[in-house]
Formats: C-alpha cells, structure tokens, sequence
C-alpha cells in the first residue's frame, strides 16, 4: 500500500528512501512499479544525486493534487518559490531530469520558468547565456530576414 | 561499475557528465519546443528562430503553432511591426493546425477571412477591440471553422442576423462574449433582437457575457429558454433588463455564476469610475 518505502538511486550512487506514492510521481518509476517484478531500490542512469533530490522534492509536495482553489493557489506559490532556488543551469539540468524520469508537471513547469527568464532576450543574448553556436551561413540568415515581412523598416522601402 | 569508457550508448545528453555539457543546442528538440511554445509569436520569430539552425527547425514546426499569441497589449516594441502581416506568416506555419487565437486592436476582416480560410480545427476565436472589424465579417468567417467552441467580439456592433448565422455554422459553441464599446453603449441597441438570435441558435452555450447589450426581460427570458446548459450569465451595463421578482429567481436558480446589470467593476477594462 502507499506505506510501502521503495529506494531511489541516482547515477552517483546516493540513495533516497521515499513513499511508493511519491515515487510513483515519476512515471517511469511508476511504469516499474506497474510491470511488477517486486522492486524496493531502482538505479536511475541518467540523473545525479542532486538534481534527483529536487525532483523528489517536487513530487513530495505534488503528492496529492487537491481540487480546492486555495489549495492551488498555494502550489501555483511553491512552485515559483522553488523555481527561484535555481539558476539557468540548474533549470536546464531539471528539464532534462524531469523528461528522462517522466514528471509532466514538472516538466511543464520547468518550461515555463525557462521561457519566462530568456522572453526578452535577443537572439545575442540568449547564445551567450546558454553557450549556443551560432551556426547560421550567411545565406541561411539572410533567409531567415526575408522571412520577416512584417518588420516595417524594410515593408516601407518604395514599391517599384 | 564501468569507468569512463568509451561508452557512446544514446544520443540523449546524460546528465552524469552535465559538467561537461553546456551547450543547450543539444537539448532534445521536444524539449526546446516545450521551452519555446511557451513564448509569444513575436518572441519567437525575431528573437528565438535566430539563435542557431536547430532553433530555427523547431521554431518552423507546425506543432509550435497550435495556439498563436502576438502579445502587443503592453508590448511597445509591437508598434515596430505590421502585426497583421506576422500573424499571417503565424497562421502559414501552423498548417491548418491552428486552434486558439486572440487578436488584439490590429485584426481586421480580411486577415480572420485568412485565418479562417486555413484553419479549420479552430476553437477559439477572440477578437479585442478590433476596430475595422464588422459583424458580417466575423458570421462570414466563422462559417468556416465549424468547429469552434468560444468566441469574443469586443466593440463591434451585432445585428440578430449575422448572430443566427453564427450560431448555425458553429454548433457547437460554449462561450459568447460581445462587449459593446462603452461609448457606444447604446447606440443601435436592437433591443432584443441579439437575445432572441442568441436563444434560438446557440442551444451549447456554457458561458455567455454580453456587455452592454440592450436586451430586455424579454430577451434574457429568451435566452433561460434557448439555452439549458448555461452556467456562467454576465450582463452587466444591461440596463435594459430589471432583474426582480420571478426573472430574478430564475436567473439564480438556473445560473451558477450571474454578473447583474449594475455589478459595474470593469474587471478586464480600464475605465473604472
């Protein structure tokens, strides 16, 4: 039943002991679960210890997702309140934590804080934050700003 | 376990050697589109497709576009642009996928003519403060999208008629929103006749709010009548209509969630005397 401890294990070995109904917040824990074969500890490759706490963190509070609006309310506070722990590198590593591990509401969540942070941004920018080559030939860039038909600058110039 | 190694097992970046990864254009695409998605139209095209060509890939995909938001409301740097011309280029790369958008101030009857011509999954349809747009302009339209469940028309004038052809091409229609330009509060208010349009072709109607609207007790009568499934009734600036008596009690039996006529806080306006 939902006193059932199972063990989480992070790629670098740190353990963490949390309820079957936690655990069960991440769907591919929850997938384990499911397809049976008796498990209490589950090794998972691709997240470390730290970033696996965060996780667990996260589905601790989620645990029941309450109707009430208040009750949503208050999430909707802690979810902002725990995004703001974290710098961009950190969210980055959590978005791809929350995929591999399968935690939708996370992974929205996660999205959104990204989106938020980079929304104004120029294309500069964001390549200096998050170290992204910018790979464009010139052609292809030049493409691209044809593209843009609704920059007035250039729809003004003269028709022939 | 097995030391680094030449281990080259999946594509995906493991976060074991996140030290060593830093460079985000490797994050699965379906992640950047998560990411992305959640940026407004003008975000995306000027300043997101151009960081790197896998950006640009994801930015082009027509699942990005499923919902288009071209946020000018606030926004100064949108009067930088021909708004009307990006939310063109928008509905193009949604490929017929589209199914919420709402135009602030810059749609007119030609561009929800396009939009419409292309986007036959279409759900929501809000038009705020669009001036140049008019009645027959919207029925015309929406008569292509037979799919659609909420639509918002403020400051636009609706005669009965294109009401009806409303409700006829889109049967299943939860929401009507029509707010009346406070200026024009009640100027050309046909008294009942968007009322008795509303009940005799609209019988889906979840949420209706009609601001400013000259019905009677005739009309919302009408509308108790025409629409069993109503649940959320705003009718404030409805002056016309006395809510006593019988009317009253019906109105609260029927409707979870009433706005009265003189319930007078704009909430969504900026004119709040």
């Amino acid at each position: 039943m939902s006193s059932n401890k199972i063990v989480l294990t992070s790629s670098d070995g740190e353990s963490f002991e949390v309820e079957e109904v936690v655990a069960r917040k991440l769907q591919i824990v929850g997938h384990m679960i499911e397809d049976d074969c008796v498990i209490n500890e589950i090794p998972l490759q691709n997240v470390t210890g730290d970033i696996l706490s965060m996780v667990i963190e996260y589905c601790k509070t989620h645990v029941d997702e309450e109707e009430s609006e208040e009750a949503q309310t208050k999430l909707k506070t802690w979810d902002k309140e725990f995004m703001k722990k974290f710098d961009l590198k950190t969210h980055l590593k959590i978005i791809l934590a929350a995929n591999y591990l399968n935690v939708k509401g996370l992974l929205d969540l996660v999205s959104q804080t990204i989106a938020d942070n980079i929304k104004d941004y120029t294309p500069e920018k964001i390549r200096e934050v998050f170290g992204v080559e910018n790979d464009y030939t010139e052609e292809e860039e030049a493409e691209v700003r044809k593209e843009n038909a609704w920059a007035f600058d250039e729809a003004d110039t003269p028709k022939p | 376990m097995a030391s680094s190694s030449s281990l080259s097992s999946t594509s995906v970046p493991s976060l074991m050697k996140d030290e060593k990864w830093r460079n985000w254009a490797e994050l699965p695409s379906k992640l950047t589109s998560s990411i992305l998605l959640r940026l407004g139209a003008i975000e995306i095209l000027e300043n997101a497709q151009k960081v790197c060509t896998s950006w640009h890939r994801v930015c082009k995909d027509p699942s990005m576009w499923r919902k288009i938001d071209i946020d000018n409301r606030n926004d100064r740097a949108a009067f930088k642009y021909n708004l009307e011309s990006m939310c063109r280029h928008a509905v193009d790369r949604s490929q017929g996928g589209l199914v919420e958008i709402e135009i602030w101030y810059y749609g007119t009857n030609d561009l929800i003519k396009y939009i419409a011509d292309r986007s036959s999954n279409l759900k929501s349809l809000g038009l705020v403060r669009c001036i140049p747009i008019t009645d027959e302009g919207v029925a015309k339209a929406v008569s292509k999208v037979p799919l659609l469940e909420d639509l918002e028309v403020s400051y636009c004038l609706f005669s009965g008629e294109s009401l009806r052809d409303i409700g006829r091409s889109c049967p299943n229609l939860k929401t009507l929103k029509l707010n009346r330009n406070p200026e024009f509060m009640f100027s050309n208010s046909g008294f009942d006749d968007n009322a008795i349009a509303i009940a005799g072709s609209m019988p889906e109607l979840r949420r209706l709010q009609l601001l400013g609207n000259g019905l009677t007790n005739k009309g919302l009568n009408a509308i108790l009548d025409g629409c069993p499934h109503l649940e959320h009734l705003d009718l404030r600036q409805c002056f016309n209509i006395n809510l006593v008596g019988d009317l009253k009690k019906r109105c609260l039996e029927r409707i979870k969630d009433l706005r009265h006529p003189n319930d007078s806080d704009y909430d969504s306006d900026d004119d709040s005397d």
